[in-house]
């Protein structure tokens, strides 16, 4: 799934759209993608001056994106919960950030993945995330 | 085969281990609302219920069940019917 695909799945644009590539998807079961990481990355400028890492808050955005990908198309989705993060590795320019995200429940608005991040197939992030999602009304 | 009183309180102690709750399952009533003035459990909360109800009890519960949610006793009942050997 390409830059065009994943815009037409969640609604997130720059600067904050935080994954470039779709690898896999399942439907309600798996996704993976990841983003590039580069240097021209705009919060590398402050965080830090001379010591460019990614900030975890913007890690957790991109594994969140990645794991909406096996849901269907929401009009709105947003973050509901995040639980039992865990960062275990600096994200640096030039470093790809994969995630891989599986369906953990889905109950009515509500779905909940687990997501791991990694960089060269290390774990740099693990997390749950709940999603909410809104859905057009369904015409019967 | 287990009695009536002990699924109730496997479902209470469910609830609160899942949730973290800060009360004793004696404190729930069996009918008492879980959400909202009841309990104060959340929506966020009833997704963390399907997860944990279903796992314990191995029941499927779709969307069209949440309405169980509403108390212990609408929990109990759904996992009756699904399983009647509890």
């Amino acid at each position: 799934m390409d830059i065009q695909a994943i815009q037409e799945r969640i609604n997130q644009r720059y600067p904050f759209l935080l994954i470039d590539r779709v690898l896999e998807v399942e439907p309600f079961v798996r996704s993976v993608a990841y983003k590039n990481v580069t240097i021209n990355e705009a919060f590398f400028a402050g965080h830090f001056p001379d010591n460019p890492v990614m900030p975890g808050v913007l890690i957790i955005e991109s594994m969140s994106q990645a794991g909406a990908m096996m849901y269907p198309k929401a009009k709105n989705g947003y973050i509901a919960g995040i639980d039992k993060v865990k960062f275990l590795g600096l994200v640096r320019p030039g470093d790809q950030l994969v995630t891989e995200a599986v369906n953990i429940q889905k109950a009515g608005a509500f779905a909940k993945v687990q997501v791991t991040a990694r960089v060269d197939g290390k774990d740099v992030a693990r997390a749950q995330i709940t999603y909410y999602m809104e859905f057009e009304e369904e015409k019967e | 085969m287990e009695s009536v009183k002990t699924l109730e309180l496997r479902v209470k102690q469910c609830i609160i281990n899942r949730l973290g709750l800060d009360v004793s399952a004696d404190e729930i009533e069996d009918d008492a609302p879980l959400f909202g003035e009841g309990l104060g459990l959340d929506s966020i909360d009833a997704l963390e219920l399907v997860i944990a109800i279903g796992k314990e009890f191995d029941v499927a519960i779709g969307d069209d069940d949440m309405g169980i949610f509403q108390s212990v006793n609408r929990i109990c009942e759904f996992i009756r019917t699904a399983r009647p050997e509890l």
